[in-house]
């Protein structure tokens, strides 16, 4: 699988194998939603490979309403002080400056999230042309190629963000993984000619999408994320092929004390990190003890749904 | 001499660059056995065939002859380590049985005997390089960046390496070994005063020089090795360059011939 990865193959390739390439050193850990400094140290503390520095955690953004947008800088440099391990923060969908201004703040990674509220109707920041690497969610393979088209160097699935219910980062991932074999059979069957008829069906970049074909997996890393709340959640999304976990409100939501977090964070850590091994899963689920209680995806109504935003 | 059983090449699969490296590996060994099949003959004149596998536990450590250390974050691996029971071991692997070990970026860390610029309360090593790593020596993501890299070691006249440096450590300072010694912190009881090695010096394999830079002030040094210990602050498994890949395996292959690490039985 990601073994495929390897491939700085000239100069030209230099600055996004330098992006990749982190999110490479991130693969097998979990990536945790803090708001404060003293969460991002709960959070290194159980092992966590990243944090993502945002205001209010998504199940917040969803109960509070109104616009979510890019984190105070003075929160976000609180949290790069208390940490040595890498800082993501999030931009709103198109929000170039709001890139700019992470960039400047010297963060590790940009999520242009559809977390926060999409700040352009048309198009996605054009994330080539920055130094900082950019992370984006997906629901689908041709979602995926094009923002790697655009220049992500990671993506994660969008799942559906602070609810607790695992269901959507399932089936984004699983159509992923889907349409991945069909590029396969399709390069195999049909050649270039069927790898354009369906790049334009998926909608993407036919050259990305022969390569997808030949890796048989993303050419780049690919993150769960979007209604991950225990350990068992993290280990489904490790089971279907993900090479990390993004952890949102599953840690801090309805934590009982800053030690229950804790336990919740080393849980999660754990589960990853073991998803294939029974007894660390079972020794994990009663470590996390409660879970957030979580909202159902289905009683959701469209408009409440934040995986639709961005295309 | 005894039967050659395949030597196993292990890469820590706590967290990181893990796939990577096995695919480097496999085509530097592949490299091996077509151009230079004379230096892979064992004592009995046979081939010695590699087998290289992902250690996650003290079980598969134990059946594992040669260990690279890939990158990733060093905090989570001390951390993960800690809780799977694996530091003792790997010390042990290090310090103690003296196999053949490389760590890149974060497994550079993991080697060294002392770290600076770690997280609040400092975070726990195997050790093995009487060195002192500086973490994120240039800074966050946005100072990552690729250098051509000048390494002797790779032979005379071999075009400079490419070398990935991302959130890279440096060694800041080589220890002396008294002081290696008494600032031994992090090691058990078992191992504990135990440095790698009390003859054998660091050497020095590899300088990162800043462009325009000519003094000593401006060089970084990011490749060292101590007797069975070999680390880079930067990722070869990174590009598909398989030099460095090629030259370890080979010095793995050495140990083997000049019965410095015997071989375990696999099955």
């Amino acid at each position: 699988m990601a073994a495929n990865l390897n491939g700085a193959n000239g100069r030209g390739d230099d600055a996004f194998t330098v992006k990749a390439g982190l999110a490479q050193m991130l693969k097998g850990g979990v990536i945790m939603d803090v708001t404060t400094a003293a969460e991002a140290r709960i959070a290194e503390e159980a092992g966590a490979v990243a944090v993502m520095a945002l205001e209010r955690i998504p199940s917040d953004i969803r109960k509070m309403g109104g616009v979510a947008r890019m984190s105070n800088p003075e929160m976000i440099k609180e949290i790069q002080a208390a940490v040595t391990i890498p800082v993501m923060a999030k931009a709103r969908i198109g929000h170039i400056v709001e890139c700019q201004i992470l960039e400047a703040l010297g963060v590790d990674y940009v999520d242009e999230s559809e977390v926060l509220t999409p700040a352009d109707d048309q198009f996605h920041v054009q994330k080539s042309g920055f130094t900082i690497p950019f992370v984006c969610g997906c629901r689908n393979l041709g979602e995926a190629l094009r923002r790697i088209a655009e220049g992500a160097a990671m993506i994660r699935t969008k799942g559906e963000a602070g609810t607790g219910d695992i269901v959507e980062a399932v089936k984004h991932i699983r159509t992923v993984n889907a349409e991945i074999a069909r590029a396969k059979s399709a390069l195999d069957q049909g050649g270039d000619l069927a790898i354009s008829a369906l790049a334009r069906e998926l909608g993407c970049d036919a050259g990305l999408l022969r390569r997808t074909a030949e890796l048989g997996r993303l050419p780049v890393v690919n993150f769960a994320a979007g209604g991950v709340a225990t350990p068992a959640d993290a280990a489904l999304m490790m089971h279907l092929g993900c090479d990390g976990v993004f952890v949102g409100s599953g840690i801090f939501k309805d934590a009982e004390t800053p030690e229950h977090a804790a336990k919740r964070a080393r849980a999660i850590v754990k589960a990853t990190h073991n998803w294939n091994q029974p007894t660390a899963l079972i020794e994990a689920a009663i470590e996390h003890g409660v879970a957030m209680k979580g909202i159902s995806n289905a009683g959701l109504k469209p408009e409440e749904k934040m995986a639709g935003r961005g295309w | 001499m005894r039967d050659m059983a395949p030597v196993t090449v292990g890469v820590l699969a706590l967290q990181g660059g893990v796939g990577e490296h096995i695919a480097l590996l496999k085509k530097a060994a592949t490299h091996i056995a077509s151009s230079h099949g004379t230096t892979t003959s064992s004592p009995k004149g046979g081939i010695i065939e590699f087998n290289f596998v992902e250690v996650r536990t003290a079980e598969q450590l134990a059946r594992t002859d040669a260990l690279i250390i890939p990158g990733g974050e060093s905090t989570t691996m001390a951390i993960v380590a800690r809780r799977l029971g694996l530091l003792d071991p790997l010390r042990h692997f290090v310090k103690v049985d003296h196999k053949p070990v490389w760590g890149t970026c974060a497994g550079l860390v993991m080697l060294a005997e002392e770290a600076s610029a770690t997280k609040q309360g400092g975070q726990e090593l195997v050790g093995g390089l009487d060195v002192r790593v500086l973490r994120n020596r240039y800074g966050t993501q946005i100072q990552s960046f690729v250098a051509e890299l000048d390494l002797p070691f790779l032979g005379d006249g071999e075009k400079p390496f490419r070398g990935v440096f991302i959130r890279a450590p440096v060694v800041e300072e080589i220890m002396s070994r008294s002081a290696a010694g008494e600032s031994d912190h992090v090691a058990e009881p078992a191992a504990n005063g135990n440095s790698n090695n009390t003859t054998e010096p660091v050497q020095v394999l590899g300088v990162f020089r800043k462009p325009g830079a000519t003094g000593e002030p401006d060089e970084d040094v990011v490749a060292v090795r101590q007797r069975n210990v070999f680390g880079t602050s930067f990722h070869p498994e990174l590009t598909d360059d398989i030099r460095i890949h090629t030259w370890w395996l080979g010095q793995v292959l050495a140990a083997v011939r000049h019965g410095d690490l015997v071989v375990s039985k696999t099955e």
